[in-house]
């Protein structure tokens, strides 16, 4: 039987100004929008199979932190009509320059216990050429409002290999970052998603990406993190805490069920959903989404159903990004095929270049493999 | 119609210089084709011949014309390929007629094309009506173009008539200049029929439909008759003409031009130049029958193996309108089973290669084109080779000949030395340089056909910014110093980049050979070494650097599928690659090397 699904990600598509790097739906910040998407979304999460608490939830956009209380108010109210809330892991996304110590005690009030907050970088200029509307003394300010206001858990997001960073200037912010302590980091290189600004930038050639310097990037990335006692387990994700799992304890629970397969409810314009292993997206503009809610329909855009041996592959290759790869026996349950027979070939050939190895009870990558994880994913993926 | 009242013509020109309109505006006078059909005629041709300003195929078109005497003539236009890979199907088309239209374009002047054009018109002797074109054009200059017909091509300027075939001017002048100045077909006195084949076309319903001009006798259906060449005996179904479609006609008669069928199923089973006799009393053959050479060779390959029985049947489809193109089944060791394809030239070679990637979606690979090398061994024997895999080893080999082509090319006078020093490049050597006016001069020069296979033509363009023009014509062997460059990918060696190249040219192919594999081919898992080598010997190396990272990190909201997509769309790119040994070759890394 399909076990529960017991995570739920929540999209929130309003922002004061898109980033330059962001191909993500997003719309500039309105009061009437935001109460129509609110009453859209607490009308989804009402058609959700509830009756069983959450263990985790992700808020994310966008910039969420946006929403006024009024709209938290319409969010928690429909997620306790449903017996989802008080959840193990309850994050919402944070930017810096639309954070402020208010803010973060009426989220901490509601029973938010992880804030990810989107630093990027301490560099004015990175931050000026990405687009974010914040400045490196905002996110400073933004952390210590987080602490003041009680988050224990609290991750930090950076990107690297941006156009214009320098390696002495990602070791400065890397380092500084690395003193505040926070529980968690996700380091991201840039991506050149088509339709932004970025993508353009590169096509016309005022931009070009700097594969050594990237790389180089990462090394010290890897070194400074795990001096300052980060343990890495995903491609771009570190976090504190020993704990007796797989995972350090600080690990982010709702990330990895996405990594290892898992199922997970959706809502929000764009939201994506994998449950009953099918996986399904909403609209992508607010006003469709809204108008079907409101309709009393789905707002699904696109479903995204696969024979189950593609199923598998794909569930493969996202595991495989995760330092402590795919233990057999999780991946039988999670797919239903063996993963040594079925990837045999694929197993042979990653080894071969030095990128993982076949241990007892798991295949996983070495840290070689981790860099070359989408190459890895294509060869898992069946069509 | 009385043989006195039937004229056969062409039009010969060089491109652009207006050929197309000019047989437009003829159909139309004559009221073959209406006015408006014209338009859509006009815009009724392969995407290929629009893009690049030719005439691959036509039908030869039978109009009626009543003259200014008051009476009625039968005029066949017989179309010919404006590109100079097709020379020999336009001798043959040439030996069809008894006079051409010579179109030199007023603002342009004589070109190469109109050069080599008219030296095969009057190998045929041929009337040549000379007609200056688009004399409405601000910059027409009709004296000096009067003075380059007659000093170039020693044409008496006062026989050219001024035209402009876009505004409809000169073309009754055309019209009356044909019916009186063109002579009317003579039989030839031979016993019995006496035809010339010179085109074909398939048909689905009636098969080959073969394109003739009579020389004696009469055609009709029920005939039985035979190609004189291939001894190939047939039973005529339908004869006629085209107006320009094709309609059905009692019988052609001496000088008349139409077509004939005969449930022919291959294209194969007609030679084009084959003399049509009556199979019981057999004529002699007409002059001028040559078997198609193909001049230059290339493997063509599916990228995907699956794809050979598809891309065999593809190539069959081509080869049924188009004779001259032919292939036979080979295996590559790097590319697996494909087709050693002839062709004309480098432009039919591109225009096959093209439409099997365009009109029939196939992805394939096309090797490094090879002319056809005639080796002396030293035991005596000859070979052709016309694959660089099949070049026996050098001591094996007593001498190599290569095949020369006699190369006219004009150019203003300010790109002399370019051309000298481009011609040097390329092995040519300068017969003749003759002034054309004040600002032109035309050089014939002989060249090895091996060097102006890729991109001579182009060269003359850019080197003239568009002023130059070239045209050619097979000249005889010449013995060259002539060696293998392999090209080894990884190690291994890719027999589709082999060529064969004159030696002191060898070091410095190989060198920009592997430079530019090393900027094609996409990196890899691993560091690819890119190797030139001449007998085994390495003469130069690249490599292309092993990725160092390959993976993007964020999977927004848990958007698996868009990310998985983007994975999988990677994965098809490197499936529509070649697989060697270990390292995917893109498609674009076949052709860039011919670019090299």
């Amino acid at each position: 039987m399909e076990p529960a699904v017991s995570s739920l990600y929540v999209h929130v598509p309003f922002c004061v100004r898109k980033c330059r790097y962001c191909a993500f739906v997003s719309e500039a910040a309105d009061g009437a929008k935001m109460d129509r998407y609110a009453a859209a979304v607490a009308r989804e999460l009402g058609a959700l199979d509830g009756g069983r608490r959450l263990e985790t939830i992700y808020v994310g956009g966008g910039t969420p932190v946006l929403l006024e209380s009024r709209h938290w108010d319409r969010l928690v109210e429909a997620l306790d009509r449903k017996g989802m809330i008080p959840a193990a892991e309850w994050t919402v996304e944070g930017n810096p320059g639309a954070m402020d110590l208010a803010k973060a005690r009426r989220l901490r009030a509601l029973g938010i216990n992880r804030v990810s907050l989107g630093v990027q970088s301490l560099d004015d200029d990175v931050l000026a050429g990405l687009g974010r509307i914040h400045r490196a003394a905002d996110a400073r300010r933004a952390f210590d409002d987080l602490r003041r206001a009680g988050f224990e858990n609290v991750n930090i997001d950076l990107m690297f290999g941006v156009p214009g960073q320098t390696l002495e200037g990602w070791r400065r912010t890397l380092e500084e970052v690395l003193t505040w302590g926070s529980e968690h980091l996700a380091c991201y290189e840039v991506i050149y998603e088509e339709d932004t600004p970025l993508f353009r930038d590169r096509a016309a050639g005022r931009i070009r990406e700097d594969e050594d310097l990237a790389c180089d990037m990462y090394d010290l990335l890897l070194d400074r993190a795990g001096a300052a006692g980060l343990s890495q387990y995903e491609v771009a994700n570190w976090a504190r805490g020993g704990g007796a799992g797989e995972f350090p304890g600080r690990a982010c629970r709702h990330n990895i069920n996405y990594w290892r397969g898992g199922s997970y409810y959706g809502a929000g314009p764009a939201a994506c959903s994998h449950v009953g292993g099918v996986r399904r997206r909403n609209h992508r503009s607010l006003e469709r989404y809204c108008a079907a809610l409101e309709r009393g329909e789905q707002a699904m855009e696109e479903v995204d159903a696969l024979e189950p041996l593609a199923r598998a592959g794909e569930i493969a290759a996202f595991g495989l990004r995760l330092t402590s790869g795919w233990p057999y026996d999780l991946f039988r349950q999670a797919t239903g095929y063996d993963l040594r027979t079925e990837w045999r070939t694929e197993l042979e050939q990653i080894e071969r270049l030095g990128y993982g190895k076949r241990e007892a009870d798991r295949f996983r990558l070495n840290p070689a493999g981790l860099r070359m994880a989408d190459w890895v994913a294509e060869q898992m993926l069946r069509s | 119609m009385e043989t006195d009242h039937i004229r056969n013509f062409c039009i010969i020109a060089h491109i652009d210089h207006g050929k197309t309109t000019l047989s437009d505006r003829l159909l139309a006078r004559t009221g073959t084709i209406t006015e408006r059909e014209m338009q859509d005629q006009l815009l009724d041709s392969m995407d290929l011949e629009r893009e690049r300003g030719i005439t691959i195929k036509a039908h030869p078109v039978t109009m009626v014309y009543r003259a200014r005497n008051g009476e009625t003539y039968e005029l066949n236009l017989i179309d010919t390929p404006g590109h100079v890979d097709f020379t020999y199907e336009v001798s043959r088309s040439l030996a069809a007629c008894e006079g051409a239209l010579l179109i030199v374009d007023a603002a342009q002047g004589v070109e190469a094309q109109t050069v080599a054009n008219l030296h095969l018109a009057a190998k045929q002797n041929l009337e040549i009506i000379p007609v200056i074109n688009k004399i409405d054009l601000p910059h027409a200059n009709v004296e000096q173009t009067k003075a380059q017909l007659e000093d170039i091509l020693a044409i008496p300027a006062e026989n050219a008539i001024l035209a402009s075939a876009k505004e409809g001017i000169g073309i009754d002048e055309i019209l009356e200049a044909i019916v009186q100045r063109i002579p009317p077909p003579k039989p030839t006195g031979a016993p019995s029929l006496q035809a010339l084949v010179f085109d074909s076309y398939f048909d689905t319903f009636k098969g080959v439909v073969n394109h003739v001009r009579m020389f004696n006798g009469a055609l009709e259906r029920g005939l039985e008759v035979m190609l004189l060449h291939s001894g190939k005996s047939l039973e005529v179904k339908e004869v006629g003409s085209f107006n320009p479609k094709p309609y059905e006609r009692e019988q052609l008669g001496v000088g008349e031009t139409g077509y004939f069928t005969a449930n022919i199923k291959s294209p194969l089973d007609v030679k084009m130049g084959d003399t049509l006799t009556d199979a019981r009393h057999p004529s002699p053959q007409l002059h001028g029958f040559q078997e198609i050479h193909p001049m230059v060779f290339s493997g063509i390959y599916p990228i995907n193996t699956a794809d050979y029985e598809h891309l065999k049947t593809n190539l069959a489809k081509l080869q049924l309108n188009d004779s001259a193109f032919v292939y036979q089944a080979e295996t590559s060791v790097a590319l697996g089973f494909g087709f050693r394809c002839g062709f004309l030239g480098l432009l039919h070679l591109e225009i096959v290669q093209e439409r099997l990637r365009r009109e029939y979606g196939m992805d394939i690979i096309a090797t490094y084109p090879s002319v056809v090398y005639r080796v002396q061994m030293t035991d005596g024997t000859v070979k052709e080779i016309d694959n660089p895999a099949f070049l026996p080893e050098p001591n094996f080999i007593n001498q190599i000949e290569e095949p020369m082509v006699r190369a006219y090319i004009i150019c203003p006078n300010e790109y002399i030395g370019d051309m000298l020093n481009l011609l040097t490049e390329k092995r040519g050597t300068v017969l003749n340089t003759e002034t054309l006016d004040t600002r032109r001069v035309m050089m014939t020069s002989r060249v090895p056909l091996n060097e102006i296979v890729i991109d001579f033509h182009d060269r003359i363009k850019s080197l003239t910014r568009g002023y130059g023009s070239m045209d050619y014509e097979p000249d005889g062997l010449q013995v060259s110093d002539m060696v293998k460059l392999d090209i080894l990918v990884n190690s291994e060696p890719v027999d589709a980049f082999s060529c064969i190249v004159h030696r002191e040219k060898a070091e410095g192919r190989g060198r920009a050979l592997a430079a530019r594999l090393r900027d094609v081919i996409p990196r890899q898992q691993f560091a690819v070494p890119i190797q030139a080598a001449i007998g085994g010997k390495i003469i130069a190396r690249e490599t292309v650097r092993a990725f160092r990272k390959d993976v993007t990190a964020k999977c927004y909201g848990g958007d698996i599928t868009r990310k998985r997509k983007l994975l999988e769309k990677q994965k098809e790119g490197k499936k529509r690659m070649k697989s060697i040994g270990a390292v995917n070759i893109p498609q674009e890394a076949f052709i860039e090397v011919l670019k090299a």
